[in-house]
């Protein structure tokens, strides 16, 4: 047995503990957004957990596809936590720096090739990524990949300078960072605020395992303000103390500093599965009542489970974004959601359900003005 | 359910039958065990010492030898003059398997264990375990258990009334009925047959349901319920149309109240459906209309619903033969009967559980449902047109999940599999897919219908889905892990069946907290044992049978059924227990708390309104109620005496006696370890490992109890100043207690216990062993290490005494001790 085996074993049997219940009928991977992309599933984990083969489960690199959605646990007609086992078993591999994120390491791989030759050899990387025990849906998908992060590589935007009394250390994180539009929209909210953002140097990827599994989350001083569900997680749980910048924002509007105002009259929110649903949900409320606009609360927006995003890459509407697209479309609404890979994720679930709805990231619809001149101008520019 | 209180009971101190004293002295009988006991016990010391003014000791070599049972049978032949006989030898069980013959013929003997609790199981050291026999003895002799050669009376009334015409009550209806009865049989529904007539062709036999076993005299091997052959007996009255309003009185002679809703057709009826077409008024549920026929009896019989009948007349009108008579008035009536069997049966679980399936869609049914259609499709079947090209069934649809139904129905597999085979054969072009978690088919039957389906080309997939889904096109999606392939499969059907678990029928609840029956954690008449005593409830005089106690095949039903008439017919007709003394409160003492009636597990006993001329006691008010036992319903385990917090309950086995017991039999030794037995589980294990010679220190004194239910904090607070160094309890495994609560109650006592013996500034372990017979083989090792525990525990208080008092340094004077 491998030492990180045997460093692992008494988790492994507290683990074995906490699913012995299980009789094995694989609801969880029935019930998993990502049921289809997977090698073996929640059920197979808990298998594992419950032989107690410590060394599979170092290797099992399904545990790197979930998204926390938590669907599986309610699923489970036993009891299980199904989610908590595959945190678990995911936080083992971290310890063993063991195996990551499959579909990440295909993209890293692609990057690398795609930087030395102008165009992808698919056999080759098929090759190697199959030699590194992945395929993920065949060539093509990790091809996709490397474009994606070589696009990503070649966007990064410059670092704004910070000089202000107002100033706020700010962490975007990788995903808004490589989004100009939103990035953009971001900070003109915050400065219209009247905030001023400061960014650290390093703020890349936090290492959530939805990201980059491979970076080990930055050890920072002070709070930071986060745009990303992802950051704010991974950060926090990391040590780093962090605040939703949306409730600064809000907290700021509330004291009249500024003023609110949003794109339409009513929105159809939807948190996401990484933020904390009711927290995120008072905020965009609070906002919402600032800015005269009214959040259509219903089953399919109170709903948090996976959008459908795996490893940064989307793999499809999962069932609860169908059913939010349908009722943002009846309801000639747009969609308004905190976390910046939702927003990416709804959008394509809305053109494949050939809907009709608009899908914003939050400071997309909200926009701030000064206390005084607001409301006319913005109002003028709206009608026409 | 009310209990008549004031018959039956017993005041202070009284009693039916006669109590026996030791008046006439007591004749203890002296026995060597074939010299099996000589090594370590002196015979010569133990008759001189026992022999007292009323006592008279026989010695002999062996009590059970030829010779000697010549002379028992001249003791029995004396009857009382022969005095108390206290047989000191070998454990009360060996001594009444020996002497069965002589039992059997009304001898009444005690045991004074000084074999397998004494002799066998200890070393050489013979002065020890002679002054231990001895102690064993003199308990015995000196401090008797009250005893009281009783019978509870018959039970008062032969009627019994079964609630529920299935298959199960019907059955059960008939047995009772046959054996010589009278049974009122009360049906909800206008027939008899329960959901066997609803369902078509049953497993395992594969044609209809309702057909009851036939009698020796009648021919072939089944009749019909249909027909109504079956059910044929003058000493059955079948009541249809009828409820249980109310139940009072006591067990053996119970008050049913029961409405019964009139016929309304009467027997003038031809069977012609005129009424049918005429009825302008739909019935419940699918039924087109609020008249309608169902075959039963021999022919199609007619009956009103009365919840939807609006007394319009329509069909009166066109009666030809005027059978119809619209007079809505219920009929209340009273039975009187000795027995109550529920057999209310289950019913399939509602819709809401399996909502997540997409129950309440369209292209989504149970396999209720199903068997309901799967008739009326034949007819598609020759068209040659199909309902579904492929249909999916899902098992355990809310059924073996901790948040719908917990546990296993037992009966969806087969279902199942019976409905997929007779798809294949109606339309052999239909896919039909049965996803599975764990098929459940036990016996060579059941297999065999499994390797039927499998041959008929059902396909099995293991797995289940965590939702079906219905897609745009509002056909039904699923997305399950095949667990065989270990990948997700999706697939399309056309129909979805979901095989739900069943739940106990509506009325069963009702009926059962009538009765006073208890349920179980689902929801299902609990039995009063799972193992031995499945057809009966924890109320006296209330049995169960079928799938009121649980989902049972029709077959299980049938069985069920006959073995709960048989229990009934025991109950009507023996004697009742014998050789109980129940159990009295002392009027003076008791302060009205209901502190033993809540304690009592057969609800034996009551508050009463006190009558004026007793003694009470100073604080309580005239008008303060006074709690009095049933003797009939007592069974003597002593839970409630145990529980009394005014001492005011007297026990076969009073305080008085059991603590004279407990000072003998834990003196003259230092350091006593004192056991408390149950008489049944622990009694038994004592004695085989006694039989297997499993050797334990001399220290440790075992007093044997009714149940440990009979101990209170009292005795073990006694046992602490006596000196003792430790007390186990040894019962029932847990749960398992003889009169249920025994165990819960002692564990109650002993948290009480540890907290006086702590205030008293005793070290004094106390432990509860749940044993069983199995467990024989480990007592002697048991009660050594306890022992070990317990020398550890006081000289690890010695020592912190002694550390104690050391910190107090020298101004302690020495010597004070």
């Amino acid at each position: 047995m491998s030492p990180v085996a045997e460093q692992s074993r008494a988790a492994v049997q507290a683990l074995a503990e906490r699913c012995r219940p299980c009789y094995q009928c694989g609801r969880c991977r029935s019930a998993c957004p990502q049921g289809l992309d997977l090698a073996d599933g929640p059920r197979a984990v808990v298998r594992l957990a419950i032989a107690q083969d410590t060394e599979r489960l170092l290797a099992c690199a399904d545990v790197w596809r979930c998204s926390e959605c938590g669907a599986c646990t309610e699923a489970c007609p036993m009891g299980v936590d199904v989610s908590s086992v595959l945190a678990e078993v995911r936080a083992m591999q971290r310890v063993g720096d063991g195996a990551r994120c499959p579909e990440r390491a295909g993209a890293d791989l692609a990057a690398r090739q795609l930087r030395r030759r102008p165009t992808l050899n698919s056999l080759t990387l098929g090759l190697r990524m199959a030699v590194r025990g992945f395929l993920p849906r065949g060539p093509m998908t990790a091809m996709s990949l490397g474009a994606r992060a070589l696009r990503a590589q070649l966007r990064r935007p410059a670092r704004p300078l910070a000089s202000a009394d107002d100033l706020k250390v700010f962490y975007p994180g990788c995903a808004l960072r490589m989004d100009r539009e939103a990035y953009a929209a971001s900070r003109a909210l915050a400065s219209g605020s009247g905030m001023r953002l400061a960014e650290p140097d390093d703020a890349r990827c936090c290492g959530h395992p939805a990201r980059d599994p491979a970076v080990a989350p930055p050890l920072l001083s002070g709070t930071m303000l986060t745009a990303c569900p992802a950051c704010e997680r991974t950060l926090a749980a990391a040590g780093t103390p962090t605040v939703p910048v949306w409730g600064v924002l809000v907290e700021r509007a509330r004291r009249g500093e500024y003023q609110l105002s949003a794109r339409s009259g009513r929105f159809v929110p939807y948190v996401g599965c990484l933020s904390d649903r009711d927290a995120t949900l008072a905020v965009m409320a609070e906002a919402a009542e600032l800015a005269g606009a009214e959040p259509l609360l219903a089953h399919p927006s109170l709903h948090a489970s996976c959008c459908g995003a795996l490893g940064g890459a989307y793999r499809g509407p999962t069932r609860g974004v169908i059913e939010l697209v349908r009722f943002a479309a009846e309801r000639h609404a747009p969609i308004v959601t905190p976390c910046l890979l939702c927003r990416d994720n709804v959008r394509l679930a809305a053109r494949h359900e050939r809907a009709d709805v608009d899908v914003h990231f939050w400071p997309e619809f909200f926009r701030a003005a000064p206390a005084a001149a607001l409301g006319a101008s913005l109002a003028a520019e709206e009608t026409a | 359910m009310t209990t008549a209180l004031g018959a039956g009971m017993t005041g202070p101190g009284a009693g039916t039958g006669d109590v026996v004293t030791a008046e006439a002295g007591t004749r203890a009988l002296l026995c060597e065990c074939a010299g099996t006991m000589g090594r370590n016990l002196d015979f010569d010391v133990l008759e001189r010492e026992l022999a007292a003014p009323a006592v008279t000791v026989e010695r002999r070599a062996m009590w059970c030898g030829r010779e000697a049972k010549g002379r028992l049978v001249e003791l029995l032949e004396l009857g009382d003059a022969a005095g108390r006989l206290l047989l000191v030898g070998c454990s009360s069980d060996f001594a009444a398997r020996r002497l069965q013959g002589l039992t059997d013929r009304g001898l009444r003997l005690e045991s004074a264990d000084i074999r397998e609790g004494c002799s066998w199981v200890h070393g050489d050291a013979r002065e020890a375990v002679t002054d231990k026999a001895l102690r064993i003895a003199e308990a015995a002799i000196r401090f008797p258990a009250r005893r009281q050669r009783r019978v509870a009376p018959r039970p008062s009334a032969n009627r019994v009334a079964v609630v529920g015409g299935g298959v199960a009550g019907a059955q059960a209806a008939v047995e009772l009925a046959r054996m010589g009865h009278p049974v009122d049989l009360l049906e909800r529904r206008p027939f008899i047959g329960g959901r066997a007539t609803a369902i078509g062709a049953v497993f395992p036999t594969g044609d209809c349901g309702p057909c009851l076993p036939a009698t020796a005299a009648q021919s072939g091997v089944r009749k019909c319920l249909y027909r109504n052959v079956a059910l044929d007996h003058p000493n059955l009255r079948i009541r249809r149309r009828t409820t249980v309003q109310s139940v009072s009185g006591r067990a053996g002679d119970f008050t049913v109240k029961v409405r019964g809703l009139p016929e309304m057709v009467g027997d003038e009826c031809i069977d012609c459906g005129l009424c049918e077409e005429a009825c302008p008024v739909p019935g419940p549920g699918a039924q087109p209309t609020a008249i309608a026929g169902e075959v039963y009896d021999g022919r199609v019989l007619r009956s009103i619903d009365l919840d939807t009948c609006t007394f319009c007349g329509a069909c009166a009108q066109v009666c030809p033969v005027d059978a119809i008579e619209l007079t809505p008035a219920a009929e209340l009536e009273e039975l009187h009967v000795g027995a109550v069997v529920i057999a209310t049966g289950c019913e399939p679980a509602p819709g809401h559980l399996v909502t997540h399936l997409g129950y309440g869609r369209s292209h989504v049914m149970t396999q209720v449902e199903l068997a309901e259609k799967l008739d009326s499709w034949q007819e598609q079947s020759w068209q040659g047109r199909a309902p579904a090209r492929h249909l999916v069934m899902i098992q355990c649809a809310g059924s073996r999940d901790q948040r719908r139904l917990p546990y296993c129905s037992r009966l969806c597999c087969m279902i199942a599999i019976k409905h997929a085979i007779r798809l294949r054969e109606l339309f052999p072009e239909m896919r039909v897919t049965i996803c599975f978690q764990e098929l459940r088919t036990p016996g060579a039957r059941d297999e065999t219908w499994y390797l039927a389906a499998r041959r008929a080309g059902v396909e099995f997939v293991r797995g289940s889905p965590a939702a079906v889904q219905i897609d745009g096109d509002g056909r039904p999606l699923i997305e399950l892990e095949d667990i065989g392939a270990a990948e997700l499969r999706r697939l399309r059907p056309d129909l979805v069946v979901l095989s739900t678990g069943l739940v106990p029928a509506e009325e069963s609840a009702a009926v059962a907290r009538l009765v006073g029956a208890p349920l179980d954690g689902d929801g299902f008449v609990a039995q009063l044992d799972a193992k031995n005593r499945t057809t009966e409830t924890r109320a006296d005089g209330v049995f169960v049978c079928g799938s009121a106690s649980g989902p049972k095949t029709i077959a299980e039903c049938i069985t069920d059924a006959a073995a709960a008439a048989a229990r009934v017919h025991d109950y009507l007709t023996s004697g009742g227990r014998q050789d109980v003394c129940p159990a009295s409160v002392d009027a003076a003492r008791c302060v009205g708390c209901g502190a033993c009636v809540e304690a009592c597990p057969f609800g034996a006993l009551g508050l009463v309104d006190r009558e004026a001329a007793t003694l009470r006691p100073a604080s309580v008010r005239p008008d303060a109620q006074v709690a009095v036992v049933d003797a009939d319903v007592c069974r003597g385990c002593g839970i409630c005496a145990a529980g009394c917090p005014e001492l005011a309950i007297t026990h076969a086995l009073d305080d008085e006696t059991l603590l004279s017991r407990l000072r003998m039999v834990a003196g003259g030794v230092e350091s006593p370890v004192v056991g408390f037995t149950c008489a049944e589980c622990a009694a038994a294990t004592f004695n085989l490992s006694g039989q297997r010679r499993d050797r334990y220190p001399e220290r440790v004194r075992l007093i044997e109890l009714p149940c440990l239910g009979r101990l209170s904090a009292l005795h073990l607070v006694e046992a602490a100043r006596l000196g003792a160094s430790g007390v186990f309890l040894a019962g029932c495994v847990e749960g398992r207690c003889h009169y249920q609560r025994g165990d819960t109650s002692a564990a109650e006592q002993v948290a009480l216990a540890r907290d006086l013996v702590t205030q008293m500034g005793r070290v004094m372990p106390i432990e509860q062993w749940h044993l069983c017979a199995v467990d024989h083989t480990g007592i002697g090792h048991r009660l050594q290490s306890f022992c070990d525990r317990v020398d550890e525990a006081q000289a690890g208080a010695t020592a912190r005494l002694a550390a104690a008092e050391g910190a107090r340094g020298p101004a302690s004077p020495a010597g004070e001790r």
